[in-house]
């Protein structure tokens, strides 16, 4: 009854803030906008036909097409809308919550009930994550029936997205909540959630640009040392009986002292590299994890055809170009690029389910903790 | 029976400051009784310790038979904080439907007190208007209501009359004397001294975090009760050793039996001095309350 009542009075306050609903309706709009778009025979059809694009790849008849429509959904509007810009206004939305909650005057009247101090912090915690469950729900809702009329495919794990995006804000919100709690302001907690996000993105975004340095370096030392091997291989089957073998000779083992200095070189850099990313890493591990989080539904409705639209829209055209994936030519920039991308992302993906919502989930407890632990021994 | 029996209540905060210091008092069932302090003196931390939104640093005691702190005993407890605040998007219904559903009440038994409340409050016609449109007097006047929707056995009540009218304060005094009689004990919270002089069985004055008096109204200023005697013209060459005081033309014999003053008056007859008036006086709340202030440095709480 309690709880019940706790989740009434979250609905109305939200409800009586605008913002709600224009996020609603917003989220809406977004829907009617993704299931505008449709394949034709010839290609592409958007605004329910208003404008149609042709495509050789996408069109009715196409493998592609169902990657392309699903990666619309899990590249751009669950990494983009939802993952930030309903996100914010989520935040903006509940900001106040808590410290409305506490608010003298306001707190003394529930906190005089007969209820629990953690229950109640707990209780008002979750109702307030309800609301956002609840409008990626029904965004969820309309994706979901868009994809089955769309391209007939009834995929439930579309709704994946609830849980993720409703984990990738309760990160942020047990922030919001804690400085809410400790400041009483809806505006400060907004504030310094926004910068824990941007510390959280820089951390992120550092961690990434470093390891593929590292990982490029990597790539380099094993190319390196495989030219030395090639290069001693080919030293030893010389047999140093004319002058030609001797000239030979002598630009092999040039060549080889020139891959021997660039691996040491590549070493260096590896180690210089390693000192700057193993402690990012380390934060990283301890931090919550937003992007990688949500990038847990590009995982789970991965294209079986290999279309990636994430992969496209960074440059990587090889499921256009049919290029085999294992491909490892060392002697090309691209090729050296295109390993180096190829591993971070096998890294990436090798990256457990723990290691991604449980460590996160994990900072979030602690944070949640102190929040708990301040509003239980608080004196109102 | 006790409704609330506490002793040596202390709060220090950090800081070192001593909100309360050593308070015991009792509240009986079926009773009214008044809190006055000046500000800062710890009543309201008081309230706030009984209602477990403060902790208290020392306490013992019990309140409705229970422990102080006891959480299922909060379900009969009605309580109205000072200066609350109600969340603004909520209806004069809806207030009360929320804080009874915390209170663990079942719906039936709330829209039949809701109503039965607002009305009897006079807030009928206002109960689906939302509270941000409600004047002060008005809000109060919820807020008791809200302490009613538990039915409680134990009102705690901090500062109930802040911002409401005459007319409305009189309606209050009236309802509270209802739940006197209903066996309901009030605990009342006020430093408006005539409100409580009114209508408190038992008042306790509160300075500096101690209570410095504790008792119904006639046991306190039963040493102030005194006859003054107005006497025309000048006064007797005997006034001064027949009586306590003398003041101008008024003479002064401290006692609150009657019975004390007729051979005096009979004297005055017999010499054939006018007497204009007699007079029985007895200290009121406020000279008892602003004697309990006037024995202390500062009315504040103590660094």
């Amino acid at each position: 009854m309690q709880f019940r009542a706790l989740l009434t009075d979250a609905y109305r306050q939200l409800s009586a803030a605008k913002l709600f609903w224009v996020s609603l309706g917003i989220s809406v709009l977004v829907v009617i906008g993704f299931g505008s778009i449709g394949f034709t025979e010839t290609g592409v059809s958007i605004g329910f036909g208003i404008t149609e694009i042709e495509s050789e790849f996408l069109n009715a008849g196409s493998r592609w097409s169902r990657g392309f429509y699903i990666g619309i959904f899990s590249g751009f509007l669950v990494n983009i809308w939802l993952a930030w810009i309903a996100t914010v206004l989520a935040l903006i939305s509940t900001c106040s919550i808590f410290p409305e909650f506490v608010h003298s005057g306001s707190i003394e009247l529930t906190i005089s009930k007969p209820i629990g101090r953690l229950k109640l912090f707990f209780a008002k915690y979750l109702v307030s994550l309800l609301f956002v469950i609840l409008q990626v729900a029904i965004f969820c809702v309309g994706i979901f029936l868009c994809v089955g009329l769309r391209i007939g495919e009834w995929n439930p794990m579309i709704f994946a997205a609830i849980p993720i995006v409703a984990t990738f804000f309760s990160y942020l919100f047990a922030v919001c909540v804690l400085v809410g709690i400790l400041t009483r302001s809806g505006i400060t907690a907004l504030l310094i959630t926004g910068v824990f996000w941007m510390s959280l993105w820089s951390i992120q975004t550092s961690e990434a640009v470093l390891n593929r340095f590292v990982t490029q370096q990597q790539v380099d030392i094993e190319r390196f040392q495989e030219g030395i091997e090639q290069t001693n291989t080919k030293i030893a089957k010389i047999n140093k009986t004319s002058t030609e073998d001797d000239e030979r000779l002598v630009s092999l083992e040039e060549r080889n002292k020139r891959f021997v200095a660039d691996k040491l070189e590549a070493e260096e850099s590896l180690e210089s590299l390693t000192q700057w990313h193993d402690p990012i890493a380390w934060v990283l591990a301890v931090s919550p994890k937003n992007a990688q989080t949500i990038g847990l539904l590009d995982r789970w409705l991965s294209d079986p055809d290999g279309f990636d639209i994430a992969a496209i829209m960074n440059g990587d055209m090889r499921s256009f170009e049919n290029v085999e994936v294992d491909e490892f030519d060392r002697t090309t920039r691209n090729a050296r690029e295109r390993e180096t991308r190829k591993r971070m992302q096998d890294e990436y993906e090798s990256k457990s389910l723990w290691y991604v919502v449980g460590t996160s989930l994990l900072f979030e407890g602690f944070i949640l903790g102190l929040a708990a632990w301040y509003f239980r021994r608080k004196d109102f | 029976m006790e409704a609330i029996q506490v002793q040596d209540v202390h709060k220090t905060y950090r800081g070192k400051v001593h909100a309360l210091r050593g308070v015991s008092l009792d509240v009986m069932e079926g009773e009214i009784f008044g809190l006055l302090g000046p500000n800062g003196a710890g009543k309201s931390t008081l309230v706030k310790i009984l209602m477990t939104v403060i902790h208290a640093s020392n306490i013992s005691g019990t309140m409705l038979g229970k422990l102080i702190g006891d959480r299922v005993t909060l379900r009969d407890v009605g309580y109205l904080p000072e200066h609350h605040r109600f969340p603004y998007y909520l209806t004069g219904n809806q207030v009360l439907h929320h804080y009874a559903a915390m209170s663990k009440i079942a719906r039936a038994t709330r829209t039949k007190r809701a109503s039965s409340l607002l009305t009897r409050l006079g807030l009928h016609g206002w109960e689906h208007k939302k509270v941000g449109t409600y004047s002060k007097g008005m809000l109060q006047r919820l807020g008791i209501a809200q302490a009613l929707m538990c039915d409680p056995k134990l009102l705690i009540l901090d500062e109930p009359t802040d911002g409401v009218d005459p007319v409305g304060r009189r309606e209050i005094r009236d309802l509270l004397a209802e739940l006197r009689q209903e066996g309901r004990a009030v605990f009342l919270n006020s430093h408006l001294l005539s409100e409580l002089e009114m209508v408190c069985d038992r008042v306790a004055i509160m300075v500096k975090g101690e209570v410095t008096m504790q008792g119904t109204i006639d046991s306190l200023t039963k040493d102030s009760k005194r006859y003054e005697i107005e006497l025309k013209g000048s006064m007797p060459t005997w006034a001064k050793e027949a009586c306590d005081t003398v003041q101008d033309n008024t003479m002064i014999v401290r006692s609150d039996d009657a019975e004390a003053i007729q051979p005096l008056l009979d004297r005055l007859r017999a010499e054939q001095t006018t007497i204009i008036s007699v007079r029985p006086v007895r200290e009121t709340l406020e000279d008892l309350f602003m004697r309990a202030v006037d024995n202390t440095d500062s009315p504040g709480a103590v660094q």
